[in-house]
């Protein structure tokens, strides 16, 4: 990984207004129910895939539409540089915007005297720290196949299929239907959910490898497909 | 569609080389396999016997894209700070460097601070030229340098050019501006219609046929038609018109038209300017076509 290109990749989304003020809202509006609500909770805080997406929406595909990695790859770059160091950095970033806004929650409950438990917060924590990863290795590659924000628009159109095929599965009676649309919307949204461990049962190995393999195979397409891709100026 | 094929050439290390063609002629296409951004279907391109894309050969190297976009969320220095990092330069010497490439392109140090956003045309290409630049690479890539230049930044790029040749870079250019490329190039490869049609040296233009025009001071020595006439008879060219104090020669080579001044000088004539219609580039390539022989060149490859 370049730190240069992880930099530059973080520098770029911070000089987006209409992606900081969006990032600012999901993160921002969830704390006011944790402040402000009768029965407070983290759980008001839902899930970390919002941010991600906010965050690693565009990750590589601008930058092939606009034409700016011609100039770039005419550096002693390596393309698979270029793509790992995106994910480092927009994974890292949006895990740590999940991370961040769970401390300031986790601060405002212990200030209502509504501190979460110690393993709900680990829990809380690991889950919310990988998945953010997890999605921005998908988007990666979602990226490296489409121009633009094209990547965004696959995602959600992914999630969607898998629900439709869960949906269908489940109205049909047909189980391999309502599986595979769960694995789908599995593969899209990779997590690892570490409460068995912390409640004293079995390390969730199944959960773990198949994360790993999800972020794995994601960037090893990415990098394939940046490495086929001719830069031409009409490129994108 | 074909772009480009049999394209068989070596560039020699210290040469410069210019690429000129009609649009759409796949100048750019040939560029862009130099650099290792387009694959050919067969055959090789390499630099220094590597493959085109290696990335010792790329940290050596720098390149202006035709269509040049940048990262315009930066300022023109954080750009060039940024390429300064990415071409491996020493991070101690990164301030310095950006502070000259800045000045050496005729960028006020102000504007380099502003957001790239803001930049005109002209600037943006300065920038490029100043990032293309940086660490004096060996091997130069440059993509229609001066488009949208103004006439002042024109005239930078050609001393930059010719300091570039004068350190020995090797310089690959691709330019519409056949004058640039006539003064910067030691050798032009003439594209059209998808592959090289020939490659000449620059000099060889000297030795095609062209039309001169000659003016002389209109307070000196009249002279008649008839003696024009019999002058360029006499040096081998010949009279195409004449109008008050200016005529125009059809010359076969530079020899002749030396030839014809002397004599014109010699009956007498105040010669105060004698320009050919076209440049040496054009008389090779241009209005000739498609396919058909290149004049005779003994020192072209």
């Amino acid at each position: 990984m370049n730190p240069t290109l992880i930099v530059a990749s973080i520098r770029q989304r911070l000089a987006s207004p209409l992606r900081m003020a969006v990032l600012a809202a999901l993160v921002g509006l969830p704390l006011l129910p944790v402040a402000f609500a009768p029965a407070p909770g983290l759980w008001f805080l839902g899930d970390s895939m919002g941010i991600a997406l906010v965050v690693a929406a565009g990750a590589i595909g601008p930058d092939v539409s606009a034409g700016v990695l011609q100039i770039l790859f005419a550096r002693p770059v390596r393309r698979s540089e270029y793509v790992l160091s995106r994910w480092c950095a927009l994974a890292s970033g949006s895990a740590l915007v999940r991370l961040a806004q769970i401390a300031v929650a986790t601060l405002i409950l212990a200030a209502r005297g509504s501190a979460p438990a110690s393993h709900d917060l680990v829990s809380l924590v690991v889950g919310n720290a990988l998945t953010p990863i997890g999605i921005a290795a998908v988007l990666v590659m979602l990226s490296s196949l489409a121009p633009g924000l094209g990547d965004l628009g696959l995602y959600l159109l992914g999630n969607l299929a898998g629900l439709v095929l869960e949906f269908w599965g489940r109205v049909a009676g047909r189980s391999f239907l309502e599986r595979a649309g769960d694995e789908v919307r599995r593969f899209l949204t990779p997590d690892v959910d570490i409460s068995p461990i912390l409640n004293g049962g079995d390390v969730p190995w199944f959960a773990i490898v198949s994360y790993l393999s999800t972020v794995t195979l994601c960037l090893a397409v990415a990098v394939v497909v940046m490495n086929r891709k001719e830069l031409s100026y009409a490129s994108g | 569609m074909r772009a480009l094929d049999r394209v068989s050439l070596s560039i020699e290390s210290g040469e410069a080389f210019g690429i000129i063609g009609p649009n759409g002629a796949g100048k750019t296409t040939f560029l862009g396999c130099l650099l290792g951004f387009l694959k050919p279907d067969s055959g090789r391109v390499t630099i220094e016997g590597r493959e085109a894309d290696d990335l010792e050969i790329r940290a050596a190297t720098g390149y202006l894209p035709e269509r040049l976009v940048l990262d315009r969320w930066m300022s023109g220095a954080d750009f060039l700070r940024y390429h300064h990092a990415l071409a491996r330069l020493p991070e101690g010497r990164r301030e310095r460097d950006v502070m000259e490439a800045i000045e050496r392109v005729g960028l006020e140090p102000e504007s380099a601070r502003r957001s790239i956003r803001k930049y005109s045309r002209g600037m943006l290409q300065r920038l490029g030229m100043a990032q293309a630049l940086l660490g004096e690479p060996r091997y130069v890539f440059l993509d229609e340098p001066a488009s949208g230049v103004d006439p002042a930044g024109v005239v930078l790029f050609r001393r930059l050019l010719g300091e570039l040749k004068a350190r020995g870079a090797t310089v690959v250019l691709n330019s519409h501006q056949l004058e640039q490329v006539e003064r910067v190039c030691d050798r032009v490869a003439f594209v059209q219609h998808g592959h090289v049609e020939s490659i000449e040296t620059v000099e060889a233009g000297a030795r095609v046929a062209h039309v001169l025009r000659v003016r002389w001071s209109a307070e000196g020595q009249a002279i008649a038609g008839e003696r024009l006439a019999a002058i360029a008879a006499e040096s081998g060219a010949e009279l195409r018109s004449a109008t008050g104090s200016e005529a125009r020669f059809a010359v076969s080579a530079d020899e002749v038209a030396a030839r014809l001044l002397r004599g014109l000088i010699g009956a007498g004539l105040a010669v105060v300017e004698a320009v050919p219609e076209e440049s040496r580039l054009e008389r090779l390539f241009l209005g000739r076509p498609a396919g058909s022989p290149p004049p005779p060149s003994p020192e072209a490859p």
